[in-house]
């Protein structure tokens, strides 16, 4: 379990976190989005006291990290795959964490194996591809075999297959009881992963949702052509539903459902050339709610 | 699923941590380099000491009497005290140069622990370090000196190589302590060489272009000239031995406390 309450973390003159209060509940996959630079890694570093908070607390298990004895049996964190010593091999870099915990190198084998590195556990981390240390990175976070896992865009460079393994891995790991709480900056990613979103932009939490819940705030419409568009739209209003004319001559009906507006035309004799249910997809929402939020945006063209 | 540690269960220990800081320092390929490096330099330090004996056995006798002495704690150690000084830099300043500092210090929360843990190692890998190429130039000495007398021989008896060496080898578990509390506080490598340079080898020669009393005033106190004087050997610096370890201790002190001050305030 996490909780941090009304967070506050300042770099000089620029406000990363604004008051973010949340909770990451064990049992399930917490996905934590925001454009880049919405301080989403501050959040993370500042909970496993990477970064002391200016103001607010960040609790873990009910506990500051700092007062956790024996914190990677609590916690495994993945906060930066490029947070190794090139020089040192696989194993050695999971054993300098794992010997502060006497956590043996049957363990160290087992991960390395899980993560599929077995084969290049004895190689040096600075011949690895992004994937590789993404992958190692995974297998230092879990050597504690900790309740509570926070993984920062876990999989950031992972090809397909690599995305459906760290997907895999954290449905898991969250049916095993344990915490799950990763960041990404992409939805899409996201919405295969999480079943629970923290929206945030500009250190504010935006929105904190299920993932279903977050589709289903948003509206949803149906194109309609036809011949006798102007005559269907007065059939439609006249039934409740509200109707927008579009360019190009179709409708978009929100307020009935695809079968109501083709009985209501049926009903008429109003022949239908089109029936189209249309529904934001969870990228196009995102970008909605953190729009207004992101820091940096190409400049011109638009996101959408 | 293991996922709250028994109730009870204490904190990681500062023997579990060490151990972990000493993995660390023996699997950095530049700690290899590092050690090659003052070997080779003690190396290169006693083949100079060689060729100094050779011009003194063709010297003239009048000459011979005012010979600068053959000591390796002039000649090798200082430069061995800058490398193991950079071993102590590099113990803390390649965590943040490489990012690695951020699973340091998930793993060991507690920074003042992690920094202690670090100078038990830099500690006793210094020391064992300075020990050793101290002791080892001193015996090749030795071998080169043969029954030649002093000055050229420091030392009236064989036995009286054992202080210096003691000394020289505390001044090396000096540099390296002062170089680990420095990159704590400077967290670059770079930066932490070059200050480490300084105190070790650039000081301790520009000291000389230093007007009379003060250029003993100044030399006294300057790392490398504290090892004759804290061993009690026959200098020109104006140190008690106490004196002397009370300013090595100093040194460690500052550079320890600055650096836990930082380490700890700052982000990571």
């Amino acid at each position: 379990m996490i909780e941090v309450r009304e967070l506050t973390k300042r770099y000089g003159s620029t406000l990363a976190l604004d008051r973010l209060s949340f909770q990451a509940r064990p049992g399930r996959v917490t996905g934590f989005l925001g454009p880049n630079g919405a301080g989403k890694s501050t959040t993370l570093r500042v909970i496993v006291g990477l970064h002391h908070a200016t103001s607010g607390v960040a609790l873990v298990n009910g506990r500051r990290y700092a007062d956790i004895s024996r914190p990677l049996h609590a916690v495994g964190a993945l906060l930066d795959t490029g947070a190794v010593h090139p020089g040192r091999t696989a194993f050695d870099q999971l054993a300098c964490l794992a010997r502060s915990h006497r956590i043996g190198s049957a363990r160290i084998t087992t991960l390395l194996e899980q993560v599929g590195l077995r084969d290049v556990a004895h190689k040096r981390v600075g011949g690895f591809s992004l994937g590789m240390r993404q992958r190692l990175g995974i297998a230092a976070a879990l050597l504690g075999d900790p309740g509570v896992v926070l993984l920062d865009e876990p999989v950031n460079g992972l090809d397909a297959e690599g995305i459906r393994w760290v997907r895999d891995l954290m449905r898991t790991l969250a049916s095993q009881g344990r915490t799950v709480l990763l960041s990404s900056h992409v939805m899409s990613e996201m919405a295969l992963i999480a079943d629970h979103v923290l929206i945030i932009g500009r250190g504010r939490l935006i929105a904190e949702t299920s993932m279903e819940g977050l589709a289903r705030r948003f509206r949803r419409d149906v194109l309609v052509r036809s011949p006798r568009r102007h005559e269907l739209g007065r059939i439609l209003r006249a039934a409740g539903a509200s109707v927008a004319f579009e360019p190009q001559g179709a409708l978009a009906v929100t307020g009935a459902d695809p079968a109501t507006i083709g009985d209501l035309a049926a009903g008429h004799h109003i022949p239908i050339h089109e029936l189209t249910p249309r529904g934001a997809t969870l990228e196009d929402i995102y970008l909605d709610m953190t729009g207004q939020a992101a820091d940096h945006r190409a400049g011109g063209g638009g996101s959408r | 699923m293991t996922a709250i540690p028994p109730a009870g269960e204490r904190a990681a220990s500062m023997k579990d941590v060490a151990a972990a800081e000493w993995l660390k320092l023996r699997t950095m390929r530049s700690t290899w380099a590092i050690w090659a490096g003052a070997a080779a330099y003690t190396v290169v330090g006693l083949v100079v000491i060689m060729m100094h004996i050779g011009s003194y056995d063709h010297a003239p006798p009048a000459e011979q009497a005012t010979f600068e002495s053959a000591d390796p704690a002039v000649t090798v150690m200082p430069i061995v005290a800058f490398f193991i000084g950079c071993l102590g830099a590099l113990a803390i300043t390649t965590e943040f140069s490489t990012g690695s500092i951020g699973p340091s210090l998930v793993a060991v929360p507690r920074r003042r622990t992690l920094l202690a843990a670090k100078t038990v190692v830099v500690a006793c890998a210094s020391f064992a370090s300075g020990a050793l190429f101290a002791g080892l130039s001193q015996i090749a000495v030795l071998f080169l000196l043969g029954d030649r007398p002093p000055p050229v021989n420091p030392w009236a008896n064989w036995w009286d190589a054992v202080p210096t060496a003691a000394g020289t080898a505390l001044v090396t578990l000096v540099a390296g302590l002062v170089a680990l509390g420095l990159g704590a506080v400077l967290r670059s490598t770079a930066a932490t060489v070059a200050v480490v340079g300084a105190l070790t080898v650039v000081m301790p020669s520009f000291a000389h272009f230093l007007p009379e009393p003060l250029h003993l005033r100044v030399a006294s106190v300057l790392i490398p000239n504290l090892a004759p004087q804290v061993a009690g050997a026959e200098s020109a610096y104006l140190l008690s031995p106490p004196a002397a370890l009370a300013v090595l201790a100093f040194y460690v002190v500052v550079a320890l406390a600055a650096g836990a001050l930082c380490l700890c305030r700052r982000d990571a």
